[in-house]
């Protein structure tokens, strides 16, 4: 190609090398006209940022509760930001690596001991006076304090706990014939009750399932061990517990339920069901489960979304030799980062949440989001009752809650870590690749290899 | 540099890019392999530990490191004999190839996040469309993606769906064959066979070695598909190598671990990528 040709050699060529310009500049204005941080309504206020992952519906409901906060305040305004929930940690880690944390935020993910142990997190008993902090620790419920407390300090308050317990249509129970208002007390009964409730389809498919411990979003053993009398943690004594004979017992269980309905049958039949976990698809709506374990945001849900349906809930029952009201539980709790610039601010909306000074007027709250309360101080206010005659069903949630045999996660640094693997040890017990010793003995490999790994230098 | 000024200028925004979110990161990668970090607290020198649990004491670390390279073997020679052979039919003279071409390129510009998420219910054991047409034939399906067995072929398998990318260049090379070659072949009596044999496929040679060598390259970096369909389970039966290294990078952040996770694979792919072009001269062929 010679000089002549690579020159460009009209006007026109000229003219459409400018095109891209105003093309740019537009999308330059553009990325400078979409909204910012949203803008104080009250710029004479100290803001606290507020970070949460709440969306949807949910967040109308955050977003309430922030309004009631800064009406009822002077000096605070605190400004929330929702942001996505996947990778929502990273997100936080960086604003605090890089100086500039929110001053709270609200997370429901397994991070308390991993951020405490590197000093992300501030310990937030110092904002409470010695009283204040001993009430707090006596009538705050075992499960919520458990689930914000690592190495004796406090980091997290819980602002809602997740707990379950049985679901059971009446319809179904009506149709084979069961009592509908006397329900299961023993796991060996609960099992016999769903062996009448299942539902063959000639060719020999499931069409229901009478009752199967479900993965409940992957934590059935964190479920189901300390119903057998197990768990992974030693609370009194702080200590690992993996590989014990009630960890294998309840992992034996949960083999065994899906092998003594076939395993391939019980795959397909839950394959072929919409698993969402928030909405009106969850399985026990279209009546694929009769009975079914699940946590207590689900009576909202069918309030909601199946107001018509008849159903109950119970406790989940132990088995001979097991733990009464046991089980896992997880919550919502809110945090504030090493390097927040407005911790006091943060801390006066904690406690205006969470409802540490004035419980009656934090009750509200919790029922707006259908959520379980941290003291029975909430639970018992006027407006919590009222919620509680309204959906009598969360009610058996509420009599489990204060059990000392609900187990969160350990509180250790390997918290995911810990969590994925005894989802897979649960996968290969259940599909038969492992025997559930083999398989308990895997975890615990895999648990010591990994204390290892992480031990600093 | 000084005559060139405008054109650095003009490529000074991936340059600034390049350097920000390439170079450094490459470069602070080799440190942060020889670290404990996590990003909370600041690295801290562990020497060779990092490589020396990788290699003595991580045994998901071997597992995926086999199912990568298992993928490699299957799904890079399964590509090129699926890529070529397609491209043979479509460079036929036939009426409305121009619409056959374009049917069979359209899903490999489909997103992969977007086929991945359509494959899940394609693959679904119960309601999905490939048990559905195997069931008109009186067979029972497996649970593809749910079955320890099938899941790492479910992923091999839809490898192919993607084909019409190198299918594309495997055409392009197949229009630069000149006629002469197929002209001077017919007259000395040789067949269809004998002329794909002998012309065909080794004037195609250096694009079959381009797709090898970006082929090998992707099933190292194989991810998306795993992480969307699968999660790298059932029990680890898809846990791909990068799959594994974005899981200890950022769902444990263990940041150094990671990054001698990630110098072990750019050293395989980079043993791989030089044992191939050390033997393309026996078997690449560029006309001259």
């Amino acid at each position: 190609m010679n000089e002549s040709e690579a020159r460009p050699k009209s006007g026109a060529n000229r003219v459409l090398l400018w095109v891209p310009l105003p093309l740019v500049a537009a999308a330059l204005l553009l990325v400078l006209a979409l909204p910012g941080a949203p803008p104080q309504r009250y710029p004479d206020r100290i803001p606290v940022r507020f970070w949460h992952m709440w969306t949807a519906e949910w967040k109308a409901v955050v977003d309430r509760i922030v309004d009631r906060f800064n009406e009822s305040q002077e000096v605070y305004e605190v400004i929330p930001l929702s942001i996505p929930a996947t990778g929502s940690d990273a997100k936080f880690l960086l604003a605090v690596a890089g100086g500039d944390p929110p001053d709270a935020m609200s997370l429901w993910e397994q991070v308390i001991p991993k951020w405490a142990e590197r000093g992300v997190l501030q310990p937030l008993e110092p904002l409470m006076n010695p009283e204040q902090w001993e009430q707090f620790q006596r009538t705050t419920y075992p499960a919520a304090l458990r689930i914000g407390m690592y190495k004796g300090r406090l980091y997290g308050v819980t602002t809602g706990i997740d707990i379950a317990a049985c679901f059971v249509r009446l319809d179904d129970l009506r149709e084979a014939g069961l009592d509908p208002r006397n329900f299961p007390e023993t796991m060996e009964e609960l099992v016999a009750w769903g062996g009448k409730l299942n539902k063959f389809a000639p060719d020999g498919s499931l069409m229901r399932i009478g009752f199967l411990p479900t993965s409940l979003g992957g934590f059935a053993l964190e479920q189901y061990a300390p119903v057998f009398g197990g768990g992974f943690y030693d609370w009194s004594r702080g200590e690992m517990t993996i590989n014990t004979p009630e960890n294998l017992r309840a992992l034996s269980f949960l083999a065994e339920q899906r092998r003594s309905l076939g395993f391939d049958k019980v795959l397909r039949f839950e394959s072929g069901l919409a698993l969402g976990t928030s909405n009106v698809q969850w399985p026990f709506i279209s009546d694929a489960y009769s009975i079914t374990v699940d946590c207590q945001w689900r009576v909202e849900q069918l309030a909601k979304f199946a107001p018509g349906l008849e159903y109950a809930t119970f406790p989940v029952p132990p088995p001979a030799g097991g733990r009464k009201h046991a089980g896992w539980a997880n919550g919502n709790f809110i945090v504030i980062p090493t390097g927040a610039k407005q911790a006091k601010g943060a801390w006066e909306f904690i406690k205006f949440w969470a409802g540490i000074e004035a419980p009656e007027r934090a009750a509200e709250f919790y029922t707006w989001g259908g959520w379980l309360p941290m003291n029975a101080a909430i639970a018992n206010a006027p407006a919590f009752r009222e919620y509680l005659r309204a959906n009598p069903c969360f009610r058996t949630f509420l009599d489990v809650l204060p059990s000392e045999n609900l187990q969160p996660t350990p509180p250790v640094t390997y918290q995911t870590f810990l969590t994925d693997r005894i989802r897979q040890a649960v996968e290969a017990a259940q599909r038969g690749i492992l025997s559930p010793k083999a398989s308990l003995d895997r975890l615990e490999e895999a648990i010591q290899r990994e204390i290892a790994m992480k031990k600093r230098p | 540099m000084h005559k060139n000024w405008k054109g650095y200028a003009f490529i000074s925004p991936w340059l600034f890019g390049f350097v920000v979110f390439t170079a450094v990161p490459f470069v602070a990668s080799v440190m942060l392999s020889f670290t404990q970090y996590d990003i909370l607290s600041s690295p801290a020198w562990v020497g060779l530990d990092n490589y020396q649990k990788l290699f003595r004491e991580d045994p998901l670390f071997w597992k995926s490191l086999g199912l990568t390279i298992q993928y490699a073997l299957l799904a890079v020679p399964l590509g090129i004999v699926a890529g070529v052979s397609l491209a043979l039919l479509l460079n036929l003279n036939l009426r409305g190839m121009s619409v056959y071409r374009t049917l069979f390129f359209l899903p490999s510009i489909v997103p992969v996040v977007a086929t991945s998420v359509v494959f899940v219910w394609v693959l679904n054991p119960q309601i999905g469309l490939v048990n559905g047409i195997l069931a008109r034939f009186g067979i029972t399906g497996p649970a593809w993606l749910q079955d320890t067995r099938w899941a790492f072929w479910s992923l091999v398998f839809m490898s192919l769906w993607a084909v019409g990318g190198s299918m594309i260049i495997y055409l392009a090379g197949l229009k630069d064959i000149p006629g002469t070659l197929y002209e001077a072949a017919l007259i000395d009596g040789a067949n269809v066979w004998q002329r794909t044999r002998h012309i065909t496929l080794p004037m195609i040679t250096p694009v079959i070695f381009f797709n090898l060598v970006m082929g090998i390259i992707g099933s190292f970096q194989y991810f998306t598909q795993a992480y969307v369909m699968t999660q790298g389970g059932p029990d680890d039966s898809t846990q791909f190598y990068a799959l594994y290294l974005f899981t200890r990078a950022w769902r444990y952040l263990d940041m150094g671990y990671a990054s001698a996770m990630a110098w072990t694979l750019f050293v395989i792919v980079m043993a791989l990528t030089a044992l191939i072009f050390r033997t393309h001269r026996r078997w690449v062929h560029y006309g001259n």
